[in-house]
This record gives structure tokens, sequence and C-alpha cells, in this order.
């Protein structure tokens, strides 16, 4: 299809003329899903081109596999359960070091951030942001991106024991913030 | 679901300038949220997407390697060469197909009989050669008039076929040699011939056109076969140990030639 | 300026046949047709020029360099393009694969350069769309512009088409004459067909073979004054005429050596030329 059309159709409907062999198609869900889907990788990872390797894959999957996208449920992030894995899976043909979420000296968020988070005085926000990086790291992992343990251990480079002691004690310190 | 993000806040974002549960909060907005995407995709340098489509475009082009290409790939040959490979007449899969299926069929009738032995025998030594004669042939590799008018070297293609379908051919003939009834040197005695066969063909290749070598160098040997058996009584003659030995030193003998002349393999020139 | 190719008094021998008989040919730039009945030599010639037969004798010089030379002929063929009449292809191929391994015959070892030229010059002959389809599933004509893409790989000085346009339909012909003169810019091209509008729209030189020799060697203008005051047209076949045929509108036209006295004679057409060049005898389907 022309690329005019294919820039007006919904993701599902692109998805469909992918699974038909449109190339168009894809090129458009390309241009529309791969920066976020870079910016949210590289938060994860340091190696930019582990990065890029993993969004080209990811990219490589859709073609192949928009056939089997069911449909409800967004397709950002039907593309990110995609391209999360596709990242472990560049990060496992590379060698490693271990990626820890950078440091940042908390600064209080202003009102507005406050109100994006939904939350009035920042309890979670502000408990999340005093947890330490390594815990801070595998609660994005299996909490955000919805990471198994071995998936996890996989993304950032640490025994599977290590994530599980990791997740408890994030959970007993943020309680513990917010009883 | 999640109330929009301000633009300031996502440019901030795409800085790497927010963190922790600022950042998720933005993240698990984003996935869901066209406008968005839309609005990030304008805050990331072009070119870089481009050459990540580009990069793409190039994977769902390039061919899937066959499974002989991936297996050479795997044994540390460099991609290209590989891919030449590949198209081996010799090595695709009804090729090798053919090969198990003649080999099977040499087995069973070893297992019945002497004689059935010597055909084995005879076959195993004569299916390397053929797999090489194959790699040769001008009806058989259709792209053979455009390979020669190319610079790549018609010789180092040739010899890198050899190369790649005498280790396959010998090694589909040895396993079958290892179902034969009672093992022992015998199962082996094809082994030597096979590759002495296959070097004074190429060697004689250098001489006279190729079929004439290789068909040349078959009858030949088959009919001392025959004469072998029937003169000294024995059906193995052609397999005993000075025949073994003849070879070693034909195959030597052979390779140095080849060594030397393998220039004048250059066929095309006498099409 | 070097000639791309210098051929002088070759003579090749195929079996019994004498296919070459002592043909001479000087290329330059721009494009060259080669016309001349079935088994008047072209492909035989056309083979020789590409490197891929060696003559009996004559001598032949490509891009500088003797072919007879060994260590010369890779340096040739690496600025050699060549299109077979009848090329072969591995059946299982898709276009791209097929273009991807000449490519490699061509010392393109690096991929990703590879890749993008293959699907440079598969754009080029119109082919862009079709390329992960499998060489058998593809039509005869878009068999020949495969043919075709390949021996544009890395932008060859010499190219060498034998009969490009057979099975093409008027369209695709007319894409590949845009083509082609677009290529013939500081390019030696020689096509050898039996389309003689398309010698008379390309080419700026033609040479002629019949019987493994050159019967004519000049530019296309210059072919068919050689018809000068030898054709015309009448209602019914006249004698003395080498040739004669049926035109649309209903009246014959004749080419002879000896028009009739009061004949209707009318301008000739490069094709007049070539048919009274080639005889009677070895007529090639005037369509």
């Amino acid at each position: 299809m022309s690329a005019s059309l294919a820039a007006g159709l919904s993701d599902e409907k692109l998805l469909a003329a992918v699974a038909g062999g449109d190339r168009q198609a894809l090129r458009v869900l390309y241009e529309r899903h791969a920066p976020w889907l870079t910016l949210r990788l590289a938060r994860r990872c340091a190696d930019a081109d582990a990065v890029s390797d993993a969004v080209q894959d990811t990219f490589v999957v859709v073609w192949k596999s928009a056939a089997r996208y069911q449909g409800g449920g967004a397709v950002g992030a039907w593309m990110w359960g995609i391209a999360i894995r596709r990242l472990i899976d560049a990060l496992r043909r590379r060698p490693r070091r271990e990626f820890h979420s950078s440091e940042r000296i908390d600064v209080e968020p202003s009102a507005e951030e406050q109100v994006l988070l939904g939350v009035e005085h920042g309890d979670l926000a502000g408990a999340l942001d005093r947890l330490s990086s390594e815990l801070r790291a595998v609660v994005q992992a299996t909490i955000l991106d919805g990471l198994t343990s071995r998936e996890a251990s996989r993304l950032l480079g640490i025994p599977t024991g290590t994530v599980k002691t990791r997740a408890m004690r994030a959970r007993i310190q943020l309680r513990k913030e917010m009883a | 679901m999640s109330p929009h993000v301000q633009s300031e806040l996502l440019a901030a974002y795409a800085g790497g300038e927010i963190e922790g549960a600022r950042a998720y909060s933005i993240e698990a907005h984003v996935v869901e949220c066209a406008d968005c995407q839309a609005a990030v995709a304008r805050l990331v340098e072009p070119a870089r997407m481009q050459r990540g489509w580009a990069d793409i475009e190039d994977r769902l082009d390039t061919p899937r390697p066959a499974a002989i290409e991936a297996a050479l790939g795997r044994l540390g040959v460099p991609g290209h060469l590989a891919r030449l490979l590949a198209a081996t007449p010799s090595l695709s899969v009804s090729w090798l197909g053919a090969v198990t299926v003649a080999l099977a069929f040499a087995v069973i009738a070893a297992h019945e009989s002497e004689r059935g032995l010597l055909l084995f025998l005879c076959v195993a030594a004569l299916l390397p050669l053929a797999g090489v004669a194959a790699a040769f042939g001008r009806g058989l590799d259709p792209v053979f008039e455009i390979a020669v008018a190319a610079p790549f070297s018609s010789v180092r293609l040739l010899l890198l076929r050899t190369a790649a379908v005498l280790p396959t051919t010998i090694a589909l003939a040895g396993i079958a040699a290892l179902t034969l009834p009672g093992v022992g040197w015998t199962a082996a005695a094809w082994l030597l011939p096979s590759l002495g066969l296959t070097v004074m063909s190429l060697a004689l290749a250098t001489y006279v056109a190729p079929s004439r070598a290789f068909g040349g160098v078959t009858a030949g040997w088959l009919a001392i076969v025959v004469f072998s058996a029937i003169d000294a009584g024995d059906r193995l003659a052609a397999f005993d140990s000075g025949a073994q030995v003849a070879f070693v030193v034909v195959a030597l003998g052979g390779g140095i030639v080849l060594a030397l002349r393998q220039d004048h393999l250059d066929l095309g020139r006498t099409l | 300026m070097t000639l791309a190719v210098k051929a002088a008094g070759v003579h090749k021998r195929l079996g019994s046949t004498h296919a070459l008989a002592g043909v001479s040919l000087d290329l330059g730039d721009g494009i060259t047709g080669l016309l001349g009945p079935n088994g008047a030599g072209k492909t035989t010639l056309m083979r020789v020029l590409a490197t891929v037969l060696a003559p009996d004798s004559g001598s032949v010089r490509l891009l500088g360099h003797d072919p007879a030379d060994r260590e010369a002929r890779p340096v040739i063929r690496r600025r050699l393009g060549y299109m077979p009449q009848e090329p072969g292809f591995h059946q299982r191929f898709t276009a791209f694969e097929f273009v991807d391994y000449v490519a490699i015959l061509k010392e393109m070892t690096a991929r990703r350069e590879r890749h993008d030229e293959v699907r440079r010059v598969l754009d080029l002959v119109g082919l862009g769309d079709v390329a992960q389809q499998r060489i058998k599933a593809l039509s005869g004509g878009m068999r020949r512009r495969v043919a075709l893409a390949q021996a544009l790989l890395g932008d060859p000085r010499l190219v060498i088409l034998d009969e490009p346009t057979a099975g093409l339909d008027p369209e695709q012909r007319l894409r590949f004459r845009e083509l082609i003169s677009r290529l013939a810019q500081d390019r030696s091209v020689l096509i050898s067909t039996h389309q003689t509008e398309d010698v008379a729209a390309l080419c700026h030189h033609v040479v002629v073979l019949r019987d493994g020799e050159t019967v004519f060697a000049g530019a296309p203008r210059e072919l068919a004054e050689v018809a000068r005051d030898r054709v015309w047209l009448a209602d019914e076949r006249s004698a003395g005429a080498e040739l004669s045929w049926l035109t649309g509108d209903g009246r014959h036209r004749h080419v002879g050596n000896a028009p009739p006295a009061h004949a209707e004679l009318v301008e000739p057409t490069l094709e007049d030329g070539y048919l009274l060049l080639v005889g009677r005898g070895s007529l090639a389907v005037a369509a």
C-alpha cells in the first residue's frame, strides 16, 4: 500500500497488512514505535549496540509473526514484550557486565509530576526512588517490564537467586516506608 | 488512562534526564498512547532511525541460509564462500539423498554375499568421485557460462567444491561401512581407493577434458577390479594391501601434479 | 582513448562448423548492435568477447588486455558484464539469491554492500518488487531481466548482451531501451538482436555477421543506404527480388539488387539493408 494510506491506519490494521506481506505497513509501524522502544530499552541497558540489535530483531519478529497477534491489548505493549525479550537475547550473545540503573540525586517531584504519578504526597514514588539502584533495577524488570525472575536475571546479568532476594528486600523496604 | 505527558517532560525523558519512578510512570503511559509515541518519534534523531530501517530491510531481503550453508558457517567458512558452496549440486539434499539410497542398497547387498561386499566397496570408492565430477559438470551447474565470465577463479571454485564434497560423501560412506557385517579392515578398504581415484582424475583433468578424465579413470579402475578378481581368484583382490599402498602413491603423485598444474583446470576455455 | 574491444581475424571452429571465419570488430563507447541470422556466429563471437571461449586464432584485446593471458583474465572480467543467450538458473533460487550468487562470483565479499548492489540492479531492471520470488515462478520476460540485472553488477565498463530483448513485450522492450541508453555513457555495450528496430533506436554502430564473417560495420544510416534504390513497392509480387513480403497496407515490398525498370522505389530502412546483406538463404523471421 502507499505510504500516505498506511500513515492513517491504526496499529491493528497495519499489523494485519504486515501479516499479508506488506512491507510499507511494517515501515510505518517501525517509524511509530521504534523511537520509544529504543529509548525504553536504552534505560535498561547501557550497550547501545545491543539496543539497536534488539530493536531490529523486534521488527523482524513482528514481520514474521504479525499473524499471531491476537488483538485486544495495545499493539505497543505486545511490541514491548517482544522487544525486552529480544534485548535479553541480544545481551546473551555478548560478553556482559552488570547493569545498574544510574544514580540520581533525589529531587522533590514537582507538583506536575505528582499529579502525573497520581500520588498526593509522593509516597510510592519517593519510596521507589529511595531504593538502592540495584533494588530498583530488579523492581523495574520484574514489575514494570513484567519479566520472570529468569528473564530478569539474564537482563541484569545477575543470578536468579539474587533477583529473588533483591525483589524480596525491595518489597520489605517499600512496605516499611508505606506503612 | 494516565494523563498526558507534557512535551518538556517527554523531552527530558528522551534526553535521559528522568529516572526512577517518574520514568516508570512515563513509560507506562507512552506504551499505550499514540500521541506521545509520535511526540517521542519527533524527538529521536531521524538518521539513526533510517539506518535502523535499512538494516531491517536488508535482514528481510537476505536469503535464509540453506542447512548446508549454516553448517559451513559454523565450521568457520566465510559467509560468501559458504553461499557459493551451498549451491554445489553435489551438496544438495537430493543428491545426498540419492547417495544415501545407493549406499543403503549396497550395504544390503554386502550382507547377502561376498559379491555384494565387492559391490559395496566399488560404490563407496566411486561415490566421492561422482560427487566431485558433478561439481565440474556443465550440465549440472546451470550458471556455468556466467560463472566463467566472472572474475572469481573457476579453478578455486572447483577446488573449494571438491574440498566440501569429498569429506561429506566419504563421511556418508563411512557411516554406511559401519553397518557392514563383521567389521575389520575390509570395511575401510574403499577409503584410500576413493581418495586416490579422485585425486588422479583431477590431475588428469589438467590434461584432458574433465568428462574424459573422470570417465576414463572410473572405467579403467573397474576393469582392473574385474580382471584382478578373475586373475587372483579372490573377489576383493583390487582392495588388498598391495592395492592400498598403490593408491597412497597415486594420491600423492596425483596431488603433486594437481598442485603444479591446477590452472589448467580453467575449463571454460575449452567449451 | 582505448577501444573496449579490438578483435581482428578471429577464427573459431566448433565441432565441424567454422563458426567464426575471420571476424574483425572494434568497439568504442556507446551501443553497438550485432545483427545476423541464426548460425551466423553471433553467440560464438560474444562468448569469445566475454572470455568464455578461446578463439582458435586471431588477435583479441579486451579493455586493453589480452584474454589469452591467464593473469589478465580476472582483470578483464572484473570490468565485464555478460548476459548469455540462455542463462541457466538454479531453479530453487529467488531472483535476489541468484543475483547475489553472481555478485559473490564478481568478488563482492562484503555482505551488506553486496546486498545493496543486488537491490540496486534489480530495481534498475524493474524487478524490485519480485526479488523474493523463486525464479521458477517468474515469467520468461522477468527471467531475462534477472539475467540482465546480473550483467549490470559492479557497473562494468564492457557489457555484452546476447539477445537481451528476446521474449520481452513491446512495453518491456521500450523500458529496456531506455535503460540501456542511459547506461551507454562512458561504457561500451554490445547487443546482439534480431530486432532491427532495437538497433535503429539504440545503436550508433552496427555490425552484421553472416556465416561467421563480418559483412558490414558502420552506422545504422549507412546500413540502410546499402539498400538505396533497391527497395520497391508493388501491388503484386514481382520477379527479380531477393525477398518480398506482403505489408500491412496490402502492397508487396521487395528488396533486391535488380529492381524492375519502372519500380516504385522507396526509402530504404535499416531492415532492408540488413535483409539485402544476409540474403534469402539465411533469413531470420522478419517480424
